[in-house]
């Protein structure tokens, strides 16, 4: 009787089974790294604006401090966005023919709002709040990154879940003295991790209530 | 099946690649992020901080009264009406229709253009044609312009109003008010020759008797009354003294079911034996003849007031004519009563009435009628015969919120503004005046009555802003003017502006014979969830169960045990009740509390032309007044005599009577003593409690924890709109109700004790008891129901997948399941208004269809709190976080705070003997506790036989 199968039949056998056990995972795996993926997350991908509005250079280059424009951010939920007439304060004053301000212009004379694109953006269901965080010793940069170097604004962190949580459980790594919180040249210094359990008790944190879900959703 | 065919039939297969083509590219684009702007302001608002609420004090109409609140607004949007501590009807506490005001505001139902002959209209058009009829008018005299409207105590309405008489020296201004107590007016002249308008201070009383008064049920003075109420019931082991309270009634009321004692009479019977108090006190009146049962009551009630003189009060209600109302007058006079008396607000004319009017029309003395505010249309007695009098007029316009019942027979409808869109005054009850400043400019093209007024007073157009300042100009003193108008804005309350109290001596009038037993009779109550029919289109209001019956979405005709028997009807049977020729057909309510012989329901319902909401709900009971008689005021509570008939139809007004009933014995859920037996009660004990079968979450500090009073519940409602307000909680509509569906958080169970434990009704808020050894927490697959760290037994939305494994599992049924997009989607009628978005909190998730959800603490309120706290590196403070349910309780039977904290409110309410855990033995530790009624009744023989 001939034989029923070709001598390669083992060695696809063995690949077949191989695979069974191997194909969730990279199926888990791929689907894992889509999720986290720019693509998906949004982080690093610049948004066109109805004005090309640049941090680099107000921030980097003039030296304008954060709450000069997001006025909320030590009170309110929400950081803000500048009204017409903060931008006017200078532009009415310098650059006040430039091509690329006429939107702003025009919002402040016709009294239409300039409407920007939302670049870090959490679900409906979070209620992420700036005021607390930056009390407690969190700096803008840690979320928004170095945005003294961004010519166009983007999103630099993942702003996920698992994101929000890494620093929930563990914020020492992440929190500067109060004197650093809008400073955009912070970095951690080398005992960061003392300095950081340090500010946990002096600013009260509770840690143990941080990642209770009540936290941020309700 | 029908789309099918169309689809085989009508797409080709080159369309269906397309679409398929089009699907695929749809699902991908829907799998990133979509796009979402900020548009920030082009010049900022003075004092705005984009994401915190701001809070402004105004001031709400109800029956032409003021209550004083605090509106929250977030970006300019009201979301939630809380009381003005500084107001007197409010103390800082709210009713129902206080709680329900924004969804009123928000209302796509409400009316947003001005229309002539049923056409869209502009408000100019009116303008100029008002103008040539009032200058026609004017030739000859303007003894045809009439002015209708609802009652007023407003200032600047009853300013402009004289000042229109002053310049039409024979314009007249009538005043319809459904709910007028016409003898309660009539009895203050009989007993001080002019009609006084008396506040009961119940703070400053042992004894209160009602004689069918209902001064704990709906109405202007309701927050104020139970909260003077309940400082002299608030029974504590430092102050065991409580204020005793009998009613005699004729039908269930709210007050009735807060009495230590409780009689139910028909209204004539009710008149004997405030008549027989007057001639125990020595007043010369006839013999009344009382019934055994009524003296032995009698002298109960005698005995009592007599060595409480300056602390007792006698009310009488208004089914009662103006002589009885005298009676108690100078009955209040005898033993010292703290009642305030003063004369009403006006503006030295009395208004005419309703009835004025219509004999004016039908004589053709009305060409021209302005109608503002009021829908006499449907709430008139029908043998009034407003409707055929009213075509009879020339010239008629309405001014009101909606296009109602009036507005269908009126040549012109001009929309009115909402209370929180414009600006005017209002006294409370007491006469203490105050501002309405409007929240949001108007969201339609509406008018305030004040602009309206100042367009028929020709003195060119003015805004409601200048026409209000105008009025005050004059009360600012010698301070500056612009001073004194932003203190009153600030405080909602204009110091210094209650009239003066009176206090003159009342006289007994003389009567020689007692109203005739007229039975049966009908007996008319204001609804306690749509009052005169003017809520009857808010949906929040429509299904709120109503306290005593449960009711939702419709009203009945309550009939006592005994009458039901003799005419062998049973629960649901459709009734017809006829008088003066007049009949409504309404499903039966066998009630045990009904006075036999006494039939009851309540007003408002059968609208017409209310909205999406309200058409075509219940049964109008307006049909059924009668005409105005003389000593009882234009409207009457009480009608007799009264035929019923069956009709052989059936028809069940939905009912949350039994949809939560907890599993356990009435005694030991709703627990309640007597005075004395309150003074032998020991102090609850520390010994250790048994091992739980559920895993116990003790969590850290705060412990957030919560005390209702029952003693002090007096079942008002107030707290279940306020949470369904507070927490984005949906309406579900008439059908879904039926079926158990409610989304209440909070509801109010009521327990009827039985005679044995007296005549009081329990009433039991119940929301979540966040129990530390949650039921509903091992249960769930998903870990959607958790704890966190202070003891909140949370639900995480987005984890839930809607098993209901937790509802079926919890003991106290407080649970609640989307089980369609009642908040997201599929809305009852016309509640998914964009418009209606409006009001949600933005602190609340609305929740989508499929999860479950219940009280939180008002998580959202307690994470406000600390992020304040934390920000400036303190704790909470004891009375800090505030729930909604909290803040709108008028009596204040709710306290909420940390249960770690020794010298927190709630934690010395824990260690008061009478301090327990609703179903306690299922040791789940709930955090939300009880104190147990406390009755007074005191050493009387029974009242009843």
């Amino acid at each position: 009787m001939a034989q029923l199968f070709r001598p390669g039949a083992d060695s696809i056998a063995r690949c077949v089974l191989i695979a069974i056990a191997v194909a969730p995972l990279v199926y888990l795996a791929v689907t894992y790294a889509v999720v986290l993926s720019p693509e998906v997350t949004g982080q690093n991908i610049t948004i066109t604006q109805p004005v090309p509005f640049s941090h680099e250079h107000h921030v980097g280059g003039l030296g304008l401090d954060c709450r000069f424009c997001h006025t909320g951010v030590e009170s309110s939920a929400v950081a803000g966005l500048p009204a017409t007439e903060t931008c006017m304060t200078c532009h009415s004053q310098i650059w006040t023919q430039a091509e690329m301000l006429a939107p702003v212009r025009a919002s402040f004379e016709h009294g239409v709002p300039l409407r920007w694109e939302r670049i870090d953006r959490l679900p409906d269901y979070v209620y992420f709040d700036h005021s607390i965080h930056v009390a407690k010793g969190v700096g803008c940069t840690t979320c928004h990154g170095a945005v003294n170097e961004m010519p166009l604004m983007r999103q630099s962190a993942p702003l996920t879940m698992a994101w929000c949580l890494d620093c929930h459980r563990d914020p020492a790594p992440s929190l500067r003295p109060n004197e650093a919180i809008f400073s955009t040249s912070w970095t951690p210094p080398a005992d960061q991790r003392d300095r950081g359990k340090t500010l946990l008790s002096e600013n009260g944190i509770d840690v143990a209530h941080l990642a209770d879900c009540s936290v941020c959703h309700r | 099946m029908k789309q099918e065919e169309t689809i085989d039939k009508g797409v080709s297969r080159r369309a269906a690649l397309k679409l398929l083509g089009a699907q695929i590219g749809l699902a991908a684009a829907g799998c990133s992020k979509p796009s979402e702007e900020i548009v920030p302001y082009v010049r900022m608002p003075e004092r705005l901080v984009p994401g915190m609420p701001l809070r402004f004090a105004t001031t709400l109409p109800l029956s032409g009264f003021g209550r004083g609140v605090m509106c929250t607004s977030v970006e300019g949007r009201p979301i939630k009406i809380e009381g003005n501590p500084l107001h007197p009807a409010s103390l800082g506490a709210t009713d129902v229709f206080a709680e329900a005001a924004v969804l009123s505001l928000y209302d796509p139902d409400r009316s947003q253009v001005v229309r002539h002959a049923g056409e869209i209209s502009t408000w100019e058009a009116f303008a100029a044609e008002l103008s040539a009829v009032i200058g026609n008018s004017a030739t000859r005299g303007v003894d045809g312009l009439r002015l209708l409207t609802g009652p007023i105590t407003s200032p600047t309405l009853l300013r402009q109003i004289g000042s229109l008489r002053n310049r039409y020296p024979k314009f007249v201004w009538h005043v319809h008010d459904p709910l007028e107590n016409g003898a309660a007016r009539d009895g203050a002249v009989l007993a001080f020759e002019r009609p006084l308008l008396s506040v009961p201070q119940f703070r400053a009383s042992d004894i209160i008797v009602s004689f069918d008064a209902d001064p704990l049920g709906p109405g202007v003075s309701q927050i104020a009354n139970a909260r003077g109420l309940s400082a002299r019931r608030r029974v504590r082991k430092s102050s065991p003294t409580s204020a005793r309270l009998y009613v005699i009634e004729a039908s269930p009321s709210l007050t009735g079911a807060n009495a230590d004692h409780r009689l139910a009479l028909p209204p004539d019977r009710i008149a004997a034996l405030v008549v027989g108090l007057g001639r125990q006190l020595g007043a010369d009146l006839p013999d009344p003849h009382l019934a055994e049962a009524e003296a032995t009551l009698l002298e109960a009630i005698h005995r009592d007031l007599a060595p409480h003189a300056g602390r007792g009060i006698v009310l009488v209600g208004p089914t009662q004519p103006a002589e009885i109302h005298a009676i108690a007058h100078w009955i209040n006079g005898q033993i010292r009563a703290p009642v305030d008396l003063f004369e009403p607000p006006g503006n030295g004319v009395p208004p005419g009435t309703l009835s004025d009017l219509v004999r004016d029309l039908e004589a053709g003395k009305a060409e021209s009628v302005v109608i503002i505010d009021c829908n006499p249309a449907h709430e008139a007695p029908p043998a009034l015969g407003f409707a055929s009098a009213l075509r009879r007029s020339k010239f008629r316009v309405h001014v009101g919120s909606y296009a109602d019942e009036t507005a269908a027979i009126c040549d012109w409808h001009i929309p009115q503004s909402h209370a929180l869109e414009s600006w005017s005054d209002l006294r409370a009850f007491d006469g203490t005046a105050s501002l309405v400043q409007p929240l949001i400019a108007p969201l339609y093209a509406t008018h305030s009555s004040h602009e309206l007024l100042a367009i028929l007073d020709q003195r060119g157009e003015k805004s409601d802003y200048e026409i209000v300042r105008d009025s005050w100009r004059g009360n600012a003193g010698s301070q500056d003017f612009e001073a004194w108008w932003r203190r009153a804005l600030h405080d909602g309350v204009i110091a210094g502006s209650a009239p003066a109290k009176v206090t003159p001596s009342p006289k007994v009038p003389s009567i020689t014979t007692l109203p005739a037993s007229t039975r049966p009779s009908l007996v008319l109550r204001p609804d306690p969830s749509i009052f005169d029919g003017a809520f009857a289109n808010n949906a929040w209001l429509q299904e709120l169960p109503k306290p005593l019956t449960k009711e939702v979405w419709g009203n009945t005709v309550a009939l006592s045990t005994a009458d039901a028997e003799r005419l062998g009807v049973a629960e649901g049977e459709v009734l017809r009740l006829t008088v003066d020729g007049q009949f409504i057909e309404v499903p039966a309510r066998i009630d045990s509390r009904q006075a036999s012989g006494v039939f009851s329901t309540t007003l408002g319902y059968g609208r017409k032309a209310a909205g999406r909401i309200g058409d075509g709900l219940g049964v109008n009971a307006y049909a059924l007044r009668s005409a105005p008689r003389a000593r009882r005021g234009e409207a009457n509570w009480a009608m007799a005599p009264l035929t019923v008939s069956k009709t052989g139809e059936r028809r069940f007004v939905p009912s949350t009577q039994h949809q939560f009933t907890l599993d356990g014995e009435p005694q030991e859920v709703f627990r309640s003593y007597t005075l004395p037996e309150f003074l032998g009660l020991r102090s609850p004990s520390d010994e250790p409690r048994l091992e739980s079968f559920f895993p116990v979450s003790e969590g850290g500090e705060p412990r957030w924890g919560m005390v209702i009073d029952t003693s002090l519940c007096i079942g008002c409602n107030a707290c279940v709109v306020a949470c369904q307000v507070e927490n984005n909680s949906p309406v579900v509509g008439p059908e879904e109700i039926a079926l158990g569906r409610g989304m209440h958080w909070l509801r109010v169970d009521s327990y009827e004790l039985g005679r044995d434990s007296g005549d009081r009704i329990g009433f039991q808020p119940v929301p979540c008891m966040h129990c530390e050894a949650a039921p509903c927490e091992p249960v769930c697959p998903v870990e959607a129901s958790v704890h966190d760290s202070e003891g909140l037994n949370v639900q995480v939305y987005n984890r839930c997948i809607g098993t209901r494994f937790c509802q079926a599992n919890c003991p106290y049924k407080v649970r609640r399941f989307n089980y369609f997009g009642y908040a997201d989607g599929q809305e009852y009628a016309g509640l998914g208004g964009e418009v209606m978005r409006l009001h949600n909190n933005p602190d609340v998730t609305v929740r989508a269809r499929g999860v479950m959800e219940k009280c939180t603490f008002c998580v959202q309120r307690i994470s406000r709190a600390r992020r304040n706290a934390e920000k400036v590196h303190r704790g909470i403070a004891d009375g800090e976080v505030v729930t909604a349910c909290q803040a709108s309780c008028p009596t204040s039977a709710i306290s909420f705070g940390d249960l770690s904290e020794p010298q927190a409110a709630v934690s010395a309410l824990r260690k008061e003997p009478h301090h327990y855990e609703l179903l306690g033995h299922l040791n789940t530790k709930p955090r939300t506790t009880y104190l147990a009624q406390i009755r007074n009744p005191g050493e009387t023989t029974k009242a009843k036989p």
